[in-house]
């Protein structure tokens, strides 16, 4: 328990309150907000390239875009040579910037039948942007891939409350938000230990809802003209939410990961009728023939399996050993299991086959994670143009943001990304992202050390590492221990008093090092695993801590064994 | 030269024709129709998913899809009255009163347990809600046709609306003891149940009131929107059979005496133990009853069975059947009918019709299933022995003409939807038995708690 | 007059045997000598007998085509009737367990780890309702045993009549070992992988710990020679595992998914003991090493689930016969306390899915018998065997054969159970409906 603590604290201070003055430290005032980009490949809109161009970004607008634009006098020009340009991307779906609640003390609820609509996860007329927060890491993180813009929904449960559309930069909610009020977000989520509880109170609560606000909005309406003699209606702000629904004016943003819940979803719309947005798909490829009949804007998740060769490497000796005794049991479910994982990965191919368009949905799909994905995507057969465009101009016609977000264009909102290689190369890296006319600049990565399985290294010593968290750095430092025959352990210390915590899954594989530790994130258990490549005397990786997402870690041995 | 390579070809594109979906022969078997007796070396022909004739030596359309059935038996596919396959989740376990939710709406058809009861004969089964509520929920008669992805595919359309009671220890345990929310005895279900109808019907007043009102007045205010009480209306109307979860003869005869004071007559009781002691007066009431074939002592109200009570309801004139509520126990249906034989002797005809042509009485689908008879829907399933000895394996199982099941064709892994991020499935052991109509209780009530 | 007399006898009569209806559990047994006389004698290790078996003395006196019927011996005509021995099921809790959701009627799980000192045989209550209701499909004996933890306690094999647990006890025991498990305990354990390799871990080393004592124990003990003050210190559990590494009582393992089969043969392998595995569920896929480590394997319940959803949808039914096939010697089980009388169908089952009949009969008599090296007094129809046995009108697996007569330790004993009791009671009610 003591243990625990100590490394929570740790992580807690390296992920919650450093940020925001972090960023502060930082920052100098622009000088300008007119900048001119020059020299570069820009791809105004999937499919349409100008290359050696110039942009030109005034006040958060583009100014002008072509072979040359002139270049006035307050402007800061860029170089951006050989580099490439995209608009910026969008995220269909997800909740960048809006911070996960704080896991409450359960509340008593007495009548679990009956609960309140909060602990009920009925909240449809809440808005997100009463929860946005603009230093919430997720922005750093997903605008650093590239990303610009996003359709942002509250946490929470069957209606956690309605969407909006955000740009991912600003230093306040209300400078971020593009428009509000955008969407009726929904998931087939029950709420915990109350009603309703299970998916199929979720879709009954769903039916009486929507029809008890076409009651009321009628209620209302009959009230409007003639209030004499009628009974006066009664306020709910939760039904009233449903009104602009019920008027085909909002559309309700539906998750459905499985084929199951796909199919739930489409029932309940052809039930009620309501505009619908069908979210986070990840099962899509099973219901081609249905997506296209039905014709709902389509979000697919951006979260999909790995292949399995790729993981498979490390574990290559124990897999000899197997090799001697061929199991066609086990390759039959080997091969279904990567029959699986290719579906999965090609959904978005599957799709676009079918001759239907999609955004994207990032929830639940970890930052570190996006552009693999993406990449794979590509790799399963979808063209690089469809992608882009699943990524600026669908979602932002879908958004009903055509007019301001998705193409490079005049008079649109200054969100682009800028690469030194074509975005989706495996080399490429992001160097600058502009948000509503403010840029953003990044490094580029050095290459990355390579693992080797067959090196042989040492791993034991005493080494420092630093984690690259968006914004900030964060330092401590290791201990391993190898004794002669191959045992190996570690130690962790805390930065703040010193204090050790023992390393779990300690495993050196070539020269790749990994471990654990477990960590209570205020009552949320969750494990961080380094995952690193030792150089000589240098380390360098990944860190992964829980679902807060990857971050890269680089360090060095500052002392060696006694 | 040239025509012969065209017939070649032909013969090649014809036999790459899929056969007619639903279309098939069966030859030649031992077929028991289970209301018309048992025929010898007789055929089933089987068009569009129906049964179209029943005779010796028929013939159908070249290529039809045609079974030997020579030494075989030809029964019609076995219907489970009590099964929670093919869900996801299975109580809501909130309220005493969920009569608005409705298994319907969490259809899982990827269930690898649907291909397993076909494997057992079984074609259709009534997945129910649990018995944590006094007023469960909505249940869902579906058809198992195992390879379908949309849940919506095995909903048996046009089968009646079904509701889930329970009685006893299950809600008294959940709600009372749980909770300390009533009903914590036997008397309290009963007061739950006379609540709900009563407040049902004070809705439907109500309503009544509004639709004369509208006539003369357009702004008239209806009476606010509920699903759980536009269900019980329903159920006071007739338009939802009750199928109730019961074991005690006293809480048995109380729930015939509450539905005979709200006017409802469509009851058919579950498990329901000790309806032997009762059975008169299910008989009388015209109750149903589906029973296991023998299991009993799991729980005190189910201390004083006997696993004759099948017979003793069969012989005093109760429409009775044989139940699973279990996704092994539904794979050998035939098996526990063939109980009643040892336990109380009864033919073979009245031991299969517990498993056919009863439980498709309770449900409401008699008219289509349950028996082989000439326009019946095509639900069959073909055993290489007597259905009712030990010994029987069943071989094919088909389903509105369609073989599901093929013991010779299908492949040992029939999972239709692989975890891709699960690299060897799980192991999962032969547990003691539990209640399986408590499932999904335990999470919402304790989660989190010791 | 007469009918005066005539009817307060038969009000007399009625009222005794009313109270004694109350009084009674079930009909009383009734000892003696008996000659089964006509019958098909299904002997199992000596073929099919027609003719005449005796019992006398609680054995079986004889059996043979013509056999002297012997003064004062009861006869029962077995014309058209086989005679099989009483079925043996190698693993359940009957006498254990009264009434499931009442925990305080339950006595197969004490608290503890490791308490091999646990008798299943203390606890066995003569008189459980489901005993009767057991013994009437042909079950005569049964294992009964202690279930949780690593080492739940020792196990009894125990006959289905008697009045004390001492007057049940069949001459066998054996300590329970659960090995340490990678499987699922059904659909609701929804712990890691990793969880469950922790658990499974802490177990393993757990069981190791304690026969490691356990071998210290013996050591020491042994020096003592009976001296007092050489002793080990007292410890009930250590004490329960002497007769264990001493090789005078085997454990019986309680091992399903393959890999911990595996696991459990390397295990058994460095401890030398004498072993029985029970469940052996994945048996099927690990057949061919557990026929070469000569572990006997009681399986069961054949009428189960397969252990994987990729498995096909037969295999717990074909799992007996896999292994039969492999060479194991296999007995089976139904694990269960108050359904044990389907002992017979899942030995049908067994049967129809690869066991053939004769080896099924076999894995239910004479195949436990010899597991647990009583083979000499129970198993089989032979004369001097204990007279554990059963008289149909068919094959005892089917389910509309009738059971006609029923002999346990040489008592006749009358085909009564509470069930059929009920059966009696309520077919034709009285009342019937009216008030």
């Amino acid at each position: 328990m003591k243990k625990s603590r100590l490394i929570g604290g740790l992580l807690l201070l390296c992920f919650l309150p450093f940020l925001s003055y972090a960023q502060d430290d930082q920052e100098i005032a622009p000088v300008t907000r007119t900048f001119v980009l020059k020299n570069a490949t820009i791809i105004t809109q999937p499919g349409q390239m100008i290359e050696n161009g110039q942009i030109l970004i005034k006040n958060g607008l583009i100014e002008a875009v072509g072979k040359s634009v002139s270049v006035p006098s307050n402007a800061k020009v860029i170089d951006v040579d050989s580099m490439y340009i995209y608009p910026g991307f969008i995220e269909g779906l997800s909740r960048t910037g809006v911070p996960r609640p704080k896991d409450e003390e359960r509340r008593e609820i007495k009548d679990p039948g009956n609960p309140p609509n909060d602990a009920a996860g009925i909240q449809p007329e809440r808005s997100v942007v009463d929860l946005l927060s603009a230093d919430d890491s997720s922005i750093e993180s997903m605008r650093k891939l590239g990303f610009t813009a996003a359709h942002v929904v509250p946490h929470g449960n069957m209606l956690p409350g309605q969407g909006a559309i955000i740009l991912l930069g600003g230093s306040s909610p209300e400078e971020m938000v593009l428009a509000s009020n955008t969407s009726l977000f929904s998931q087939l989520e029950g709420a915990r230990r109350v009603y309703p509880a299970t998916t199929m109170a979720v879709m009954s609560k769903w039916r009486e809802l929507y029809q008890q606000a076409k009651q009321a909005q009628q209620h209302e309406k009959n009230y409007k003209n003639n209030p004499r003699g009628m009974t006066r209606p009664s306020y709910d702000g939760t039904l009233e939410a449903f009104y602009p629904v019920l008027d085909q004016e909002l559309p309700v943003f539906f998750t459905a990961e499985s084929v199951k819940d796909a199919y739930r979803v489409l029932a309940l719309q052809e039930e009620l009728g309501f505009p619908l947005v069908l979210a986070g798909l990840k099962q899509g490829f099973y219901m081609t023939d249905e997506l296209k009949a039905k014709g709902f804007p389509l979000l697919l998740s951006l979260d999909i399996p790995e292949s399995k060769e790729e993981k498979k490497k490390e574990e290559g000796e124990e897999e000899d050993k197997e090799k001697a005794k061929p199991d066609p049991e086990k390759e039959a479910l080997k091969k279904r299991q990567k029959e699986a994982i290719a579906k999965h990965q090609s959904q978005a191919a599957t799709l676009s086959e079918a001759g239907l368009t999609f955004g994207f949905s990032t929830l639940e799909v970890k930052s570190g994670d996006v552009k693999n994905n993406l990449m794979t995507m590509i790799e399963k057969g979808i063209s690089e143009e469809k992608v882009l465009a699943s990524l600026t101009t669908i979602p932002a016609k879908m958004l009903g943001m055509s007019d301001m977000l998705g193409t490079l264009e005049k008079g649109k909102i200054a969100n682009l990304v800028i690469t030194d290689k074509p975005y989706f190369s495996k080399e490429s890296n992001v160097r600058y992202v502009f948000v509503d006319g403010a840029p953003f600049e990044y490094e580029a990565k050095k290459p990355k050390k390579k693992g080797d399985a067959s090196a042989k290294v040492s791993a034991a010593g005493e080494w420092s590492y630093t984690i690259n968290i968006p914004g900030q750095a964060m330092s401590g430092t290791f201990k391993i221990k190898q004794d002669g025959d191959g045992q190996i352990s570690g130690t962790i210390t805390s930065p703040d008093d010193g204090s050790e915590g023992e390393l779990q899954e300690v495993v050196l594989s070539g020269n790749n090092l990994s471990f654990s530790f477990p960590y209570d994130a205020g009552g949320q258990a969750m494990k961080v695993s380094f995952d690193v490549i030792i150089d000589g005397d240098e380390v360098e990786g990944t860190v992964t801590a829980g679902s807060f997402g990857t971050f890269d870690v680089e360090g060095e041995r500052i002392g060696v064994p006694d | 030269m040239r025509s012969i390579i065209l017939l070649l070809l032909f013969g090649i594109i014809a036999s790459w024709l899929p056969a007619q979906e639903g279309t098939l022969l069966i030859k030649n078997g031992t077929v028991l129709t289970v209301t018309n007796g048992t025929l010898e070396n007789t055929d089933v022909l089987v068009a569009d998913g129906k049964i179209r004739r029943i005779g010796k030596s028929l013939s159908a359309p070249a290529g039809t899809l045609t079974i030997d059935a020579t030494g075989q038996f030809v029964m019609p596919g076995i219907i489970d009255a009590h099964s929670h396959l093919a869900l996801d989740g299975v109580n809501e376990a909130t309220n005493p009163v969920t009569a608005e939710v409705w298994v319907g709406d969490a259809l899982d058809p990827l269930d690898v347990g649907i291909y397993r009861a076909l494997a057992g004969g079984v074609t259709a089964s009534h997945a129910m809600h649990g018995s944590a509520n006094a007023i469960g929920g909505q249940c869902e008669t579906i058809k198992h046709r195992y390879g379908v992805y949309n849940p919506n595919e095995l909903r048996m359309e046009g089968a009646p609306r079904t509701i889930k009671f329970a009685l006893g220890e299950n809600p008294m345990r959940v709600h009372g003891e749980g909770r300390n929310i009533m009903p914590r005895t036997r008397m309290g279900v009963e007061q739950v149940f006379r609540n709900a109808f009563s407040e049902a019907k004070v809705y439907m007043a109500a309503q009544e009131k509004y639709e004369q009102e509208r006539r003369s007045n357009a702004n008239a205010v209806p009476p606010k929107y509920d699903r759980r009480m536009e269900t019980l209306a329903d159920i006071l109307r007739g338009d939802i059979i009750i199928h109730c979860h019961s074991y005690r003869a006293d809480e048995i005869a109380m729930l015939m005496e509450v539905c005979k004071d709200f006017g409802v007559d469509r009851l058919c009781f579950q498990h329901v133990n000790e309806g032997f002691k009762v059975a008169p007066e299910l008989a009388d009431f015209g109750a149903g009853a589906s029973v296991f074939a023998d299991w009993w002592a799991y729980k005190f109200e189910v201390y004083y069975s006997t696993a004759y009570n099948a017979a003793i309801l069969s012989k005093n004139g109760v429409v009775t059947s044989i139940n699973s509520d279990d996704s092994e126990l539904i794979r050998h249906l035939y098996h526990e009918a063939a109980k009643t034989q040892r336990y109380g002797g009864l033919s073979d005809d009245e031991a299969l019709a517990l498993i056919t042509i009863n439980p498709a009485k309770q449900l409401g689908i008699a008219e289509r299933t349950g028996s082989l008879e000439v326009g019946k829907d095509a639900d069959i399933a073909i055993f290489s022995a007597h259905p009712l000895s030990v010994y029987a394996i069943p071989q094919k199982t088909i389903v509105d003409g369609v073989i599901r099941f093929d013991i010779e064709n299908d492949p040992d892994d029939m999972r239709l939807d692989v975890n891709p991020a699960e690299d060897v499935p799980a192991v999962y052991l032969h547990t003691e038995e539990i209640d399986n109509c408590m499932e999904g209780v335990f999470e919402q009530l304790f989660m989190g708690e010791k | 007059m007469k009918s005066i007399i005539k009817n307060i006898g038969i009000s007399l009569l009625a009222l005794l045997m009313s109270h004694q209806l109350l009084a009674q559990q079930v009909s009383k047994a009734s000892t003696g000598t008996f000659a089964l006389t006509n019958a098909t004698i299904e002997t199992v290790t000596n073929g099919t007998v027609k003719g005449t078996l005796i019992i006398s003395d609680g054995k079986i006196a004889d059996i043979g085509g013509n056999l002297p019927i012997p003064s004062g011996a009861t006869e029962i005509d077995c014309a058209g009737l086989t005679i099989y021995p009483g079925l043996i099921d190698g693993g359940t809790r009957l006498g254990l367990a009264e009434v499931g959701s009442v925990s305080l009627t339950e006595d197969f799980n004490e608290i503890g780890d490791a308490t091999p000192q646990m008798q299943a045989l203390t606890a066995v209550n003569p008189n459980s309702v489901a005993i009767p209701v057991t013994r009437v499909n042909g079950v005569t004996t049964v294992i009964t045993k202690p279930s949780g933890g690593v080492m739940p306690g020792t196990a009894s094999l125990i006959h289905l009549l008697g009045y004390t647990p001492k007057q049940m006890y069949g001459d066998f025991q054996a300590v329970v070992i659960n090995y340490p498990s990678s499987g699922r305990r059904g659909r609701f354990d929804r712990r890691s992988d990793e969880d469950i390799k922790k658990a499974e871990e802490k177990a393993l080393k757990k069981l190791n710990d304690v026969f490691d004592e356990a071998y210290l124990y013996h050591r020491i003990d042994s020096a003592a020679a009976g001296k007092a003050e050489m002793m080990p210190d007292y410890n009930p559990a250590l004490a329960a595992l002497l007769p264990v590494v001493r090789k005078e009582i085997p454990v019986m393992v309680e091992v399903n998914a393959a890999k911990d089969i595996q696991s459990a043969l390397r295990w058994v392998e460095e401890k030398d003991l004498n072993v029985i595995f029970t469940g052996v569920a994945e048996g099927w896929r690990v057949a061919d090493e557990i026929a070469a480590a000569k572990i006997p394997v009681i399986t069961g319940p054949v009428l189960s689930l397969p252990t994987r959803q990729s498995d096909r949808y037969n295999r717990a039914y074909t799992n007996a016969a896999a292994l039969h096939k492999a060479g194991v010697k296999v007995a089976l089980r139904t694990d269960d306390a108050e359904n044990v009388r389907n002992l017979p169908f899942n030995a049908g089952f067994a049967a129809a899915y690869g066991m053939g009949k004769e080896e099924a009969l076999k894995a239910v008599t004479i195949v436990p018998a010899e597991i647990f090296g009583l083979d000499d007094q129970i198993g089989s129809l032979e004369k001097g065997k204990i007279a554990n046995l059963f008289v149909t009108d068919g094959d005892p697996f089917e389910p509309k054969t009738q059971i006609k007569h029923l002999f346990i330790s040489g008592y006749n004993i009358p085909l009564d159970s509470r069930h059929i009791r009920l059966y009696n009671e309520f077919l034709d009610r009285e009342p019937g409906l009216s008030k």
